[in-house]
């Protein structure tokens, strides 16, 4: 009975001891900042001496032949005015304010990263390079080197000046083991060779090998020396909820785990005055709020707590906004058509596969697919056919070449020229092979097109199997080319790549980006041409030019494309149009992205008018903003 | 009556089965859903001629053609102007406009399950219209809600007759191996069974068709390997029971053999036990498998099936025809099997017949 007693006592205890540890790991979790000051405010300030580069023993090269753009038009609105919140919603909290390391390639990262300028940045309409903490730059004779000349009065959120050193600084941290980012760890070691800082605010940036658009490769970002200090052991821990100071208009002051993150705009914004920054960055406060489902999000915005919300979905944009909020014109709806990179989406014929070896039925399935009339029933006209899979690459797209439409008559022209004949089931058969393709795909949004597809291929003779898979398991086995035709859609970069896709070196073997085993002598010697050469004028034509061999390959049947973005926003606020964005916008209410970002502001007039309204229950008119002034003169645009 | 038990007697069935079925009958609400479920499970396997875009008699230049089963007639055969499959509804008015005496006898829902049925300004889905002859409208593709409600009803329920009878003979098998050995081979498999029936079924069949596309077959199969395990208890049980009563011990006194004691005198004892299952084991293979498709992990598109048209609907409430068709249709179903499932439980209960009347 004693002993029985004691080990009750025991457990009383030990309870009361992980009920108090329990309790207050809730406290430490607000301690753990010390650069909390009270809960949610955040201060900051040096910790560490700055980094001090050497300075390099040989000068600047005599013939350096210094280049700004200050000529470029302005794309923001001169009628912008400070002021108001921007509140939007965040589908998860992020797991780390950290940019490099495990778990910082959250979507919340761009917004961190959006308030991290570069030496120089790409106009969004000329495509042309225009200054951002460096004022001037120019480009070594080696091809591989570019100067820059810093902007004295750039500073840092803890009011240091940015130097030059910042940049050096910023390979140092690069390659540092213990950032735990290999990826990161290899690029500044093998495509960025070295930073040579001349004086404080003037540096050169050299790459490891000559290469085109240098700008884009060697404009790197300033790290804060005084922040990190060197680095050890435990920096992907220590640096977790630290808040980096930043170079950008805005910086996070406050954050709750798990609910919220507050970005507010700097009021003596070092660059508030520059050419391309001034009348930008205009909500005073930017505040992501945790909604952790979409459809929860939407009834939010409908409630008012959010500002802005995506209607690209055809279901949301027809439908979904047929709602009171919208028809008394308390939410605006804007259809906003860019001229961006379009993604390369559409069914990716592998020719190690039968019966894809043969140029003439890839010709003839790419006929036999009636995307024209998809579009125009089950995608309610919203989507529009892909031509090419690189469109919207300015100078570097082939605007000749037209995807091949469906026509039963080619078909059959293409089918019995290769000796095929229809069997008694009306599909193709040759040697006791039927003309019957396995389409995998992973993305069931995509079912109920393909199953009119499917139907319609039966007609040109073309029976389709849709095979889709789990999103790991369709990689999978279109990364070890075991798929027939596989429906993919790429990622855009700023210039196409073809080397990951056409090249031969990444056919017939698995994990490489060559999912069709495109294995082409010509399409070989140009695309080598293309990575070779840094004469802009030249990769131009030599792009143009593998977008036509690519089509006459046939390995690739282009579907849809979305060239624009359409929002929903509450009636006061502002965007600068008509154009209401840049040609490379993506979100029309992108809070920071220093290229096409904070273009937008807030109404107060309107704001107020509105609140009375809905209380009065008075209605506006709707207003729908349909802007195409980037898509003039384009097929679609009609 | 007493002339159908004589009838019953003269094909080999005893009287007291007789008495149950006499008794199952008597419970109206059991027997009409049985008549109507049997009905309806006959209708489906004929659905080609009842519900179909292929006409089922084509009366062409004094030649007949009936296109239901078999392959495709090209449309050139009707003297139209494409080589894939004949539309017959096209055909149809062709013919009523030209009057040149050739006639077409089209289902009464002239939709397959697969066609789409879409024209340029009107956006699938579109509501249930007379006139179009979509009686219940058609779903996100386009295809008709009726024509997959139809023929997903009868993969629903071939799926589940299938899976009742892989199971419950294998579950009946080893119940019964279990109960009539008993021993070491019944404790053995016992544990193992208790190992067998902790695998989440749902969980491997989501990482199975997350790796292969699943067919008809591969479901059954994976279904089944789990299916049988909730068998083999009652079996057990009962089968342990039967065992030790005189007419075992009579038979075994005669020398007969293992296999004939279990198959000719413990089995039909046994069987209206398991029987009463039945019904309620059919309904969890309709429902095992509308949820598999509903979660997107059942049959490859484009076959019909009602979890497909279930999670269609879920996703398009404003297209409401969707969602309350399947799950009318659906409601109906269950509750017609669960009527049956009662009146089954009723009828073979023993009190009956042990009560004096």
């Amino acid at each position: 009975m004693r002993y029985e007693r004691q080990i009750v006592k025991f457990l009383i205890c030990l309870a009361a001891v992980l009920i108090v540890l329990g309790c207050s790991s809730d406290k430490s979790d607000e301690q753990q900042h010390p650069d909390r000051t009270q809960a949610g405010q955040i201060k900051s300030g040096p910790v560490y001496p700055p980094f001090r580069a050497p300075y390099s023993k040989e000068g600047l090269p005599k013939n350096i032949k210094w280049l700004t753009n200050d000529s470029d038009p302005t794309f923001a609105s001169p009628k912008a005015v400070k002021g108001g919140t921007l509140r939007l919603a965040l589908l998860s909290f992020p797991l780390t304010f950290r940019v490099v390391g495990p778990d910082s390639n959250s979507s919340f990262r761009s917004a961190i990263l959006g308030n991290q300028l570069s030496l120089v940045s790409i106009h969004p309409n000329t495509e042309r390079i225009i200054p951002e903490i460096a004022t001037h730059w120019a480009f070594g004779d080696d091809k591989k080197t570019m100067y820059f000349k810093l902007n004295k009065k750039a500073r840092w959120s803890d009011g240091l000046p940015v130097t030059a050193h910042d940049f050096a600084y910023t390979l140092k941290f690069m390659r540092s083991p213990y950032i735990i980012a290999p990826w990161y760890n290899d690029y500044y070691t093998n495509v960025i060779d070295k930073v040579i800082v001349y004086d404080d605010y003037t540096l050169a940036v050299v790459a490891r090998h000559p290469q085109p658009d240098l700008a884009l490769k060697l404009s790197l970002a300033p790290t804060p020396s005084q922040f990190y200090g060197d680095l050890k052991d435990g920096f992907v821990q220590e640096y977790n909820w630290k808040i980096a100071p930043n170079t950008g208009p805005y910086r996070i002051t406050s954050f709750k785990k798990g609910k919220y993150v507050e970005f507010s705009r700097k009021a003596d914004w070092w660059a508030k005055d520059l050419r391309y920054f001034k009348n930008r960055f205009n909500v005073d406060r930017v505040r992501y709020v945790v909604v952790k489902d979409f459809n929860m999000a939407w009834e939010y915005f409908k409630k008012g707590s959010l500002d802005v919300f995506p209607l690209t979905m055809p279901d949301f944009w027809h439908n979904k906004t047929k709602v009171p909020v919208f028809e008394k014109g308390y939410i605006h709806k804007i259809w906003f058509f860019n001229d961006t990179q379009q993604s390369a989406s559409g069914f990716w014929l592998n020719q190690d596969k039968e019966p894809f070896g043969d140029v003439r039925v890839r010709y003839a399935f790419a006929h036999a697919l009636n995307l024209d009339k998809v579009i125009k029933t089950v995608l309610h006209g919203d989507y529009f056919r892909l031509e090419q899979g690189f469109v919207g690459y300015g100078d570097y797209t082939n605007e000749s070449i037209k995807a091949r439409r469906f026509d039963i008559g080619k078909v059959e022209k293409y089918m019995l020229e290769a000796g095929w004949k229809r069997g008694p089931d009306g599909i193709w058969q040759k040697n006791g092979r039927r003309f019957s393709v396995t389409v995998t795909y992973s993305n069931g949004g995509n079912t109920p097109w393909l199953v009119v597809l499917k139907e319609e291929a039966k007609k040109a003779g073309l029976e389709l199997n849709l095979e889709k898979l789990d999103p790991s398991a369709a990689y999978k086995k279109i990364l070890e080319k075991k798929h027939q035709a596989a429906l993919v859609a790429w990622s855009t970069s700023l210039r196409p790549q073809y080397w990951e896709h056409f090249h031969s070196v990444n056919a017939h073997k698995p994990q490489t980006n060559n999912i069709t085993n495109t294995d082409d002598p010509a399409m070989d010697r140009l695309i080598d041409a293309y990575r070779n050469s840094t004469d802009e004028q030249q990769r131009k034509k030599l792009s143009r030019q593998i977008q036509a061999r690519i089509h006459e390959i046939g390995c690739f049947v282009p579907t849809f494309m979305v060239p624009y973005v359409r929002q929903a926003c509450w009636r006061w606020w502002r965007l600068p149009g008509p154009p209401e964005g840049t040609r490379h916008t993506g979100n029309l209410f992108e809070p920071f992205d220093s290229a096409t970002g904070g273009l937008f502001w807030f109404d107060a007039g309107a704001h107020d008018e509105t609140i009375k309204a809905m209380e009065a229950g008075t209605a506006f008119e709707p207003v729908t903003i349909v802007d195409k002034f980037y898509c003039q003169g384009k097929d679609y645009c009609k | 009556m007493v002339a159908g038990e004589k009838v019953l007697q003269m094909i080999g069935i005893s009287p007291l089965t007789a008495k149950k079925i006499k008794r199952f009958r008597s419970i109206r609400r059991g027997y009409w859903s049985l008549v109507v479920f049997a009905l309806l499970v006959f209708l489906s396997l004929f659905a080609e001629l009842l519900v179909n875009n292929r006409a089922i008699v084509v009366s062409y230049n004094g030649r007949l053609y009936f296109p239901t089963y078999g392959n495709m007639i090209p449309g050139s055969v009707f003297g139209l102007d494409y080589e894939y499959e004949t539309n017959y509804r096209q055909l149809a008015k062709k013919f009523r406009a030209e009057q040149d005496g050739n006639w077409i006898v089209m289902p009464p829902v002239p939709y397959g399950p697969y066609e789409n049925d879409l024209s340029a300004g009107r956006y699938p889905p579109t509501p249930p219209s007379f006139s179009q002859k979509h009686y219940l409208g058609t779903d996100t593709s386009g295809r008709d809600v009726l024509a997959r409600l139809v023929y997903g009803f009868r993969t629903a329920i071939l799926f589940s007759l299938a899976l009742l009878a892989i199971t419950y003979v294998t579950g009946i098998i080893i119940g019964c191996a279990m109960g009539y050995w008993g021993g070491l081979f019944d404790l053995l498999l016992q544990r193992i069974i208790e190992v067998w029936s902790n695998i989440p079924v749902l969980y491997v069949i989501i990482i199975i068709s997350s790796l292969l596309v699943p067919s008809f077959v591969i479901l059954l199969v994976i279904m089944a390997c789990f299916g049988w395990v909730s068998r083999t208890w009652i079996m057990r049980t009962v089968t342990y029971k039967e065992r030790e009563r005189e007419y075992v011990l009579a038979a075994r006194a005669l020398g007969a053999s293992d296999l004939r004691i279990v198959l000719s005198h413990i089995i039909p004892n046994t069987v209206s036990i398991i029987i009463t299952f039945v019904p309620f084991s059919i309904a969890e293979g309709i429902i095992a498998l509308t949820s598999l498709d509903y979660l997107g992990f059942g049959l490859p598109p484009p076959t019909p099936s009602w979890g497909e048209l279930l999670h269609q609907g879920w996703t398009n409430m404003d297209a409401w025809w969707i969602v309350c068709s399947v799950v009318v249709a659906l409601v109906l179903t269950l509750t017609l099997v669960t009527f049956i499932g009662e009146a089954i439980r009723e009828a073979f209960d023993p009190k009956m017949h042990t009560t004096y009347e």
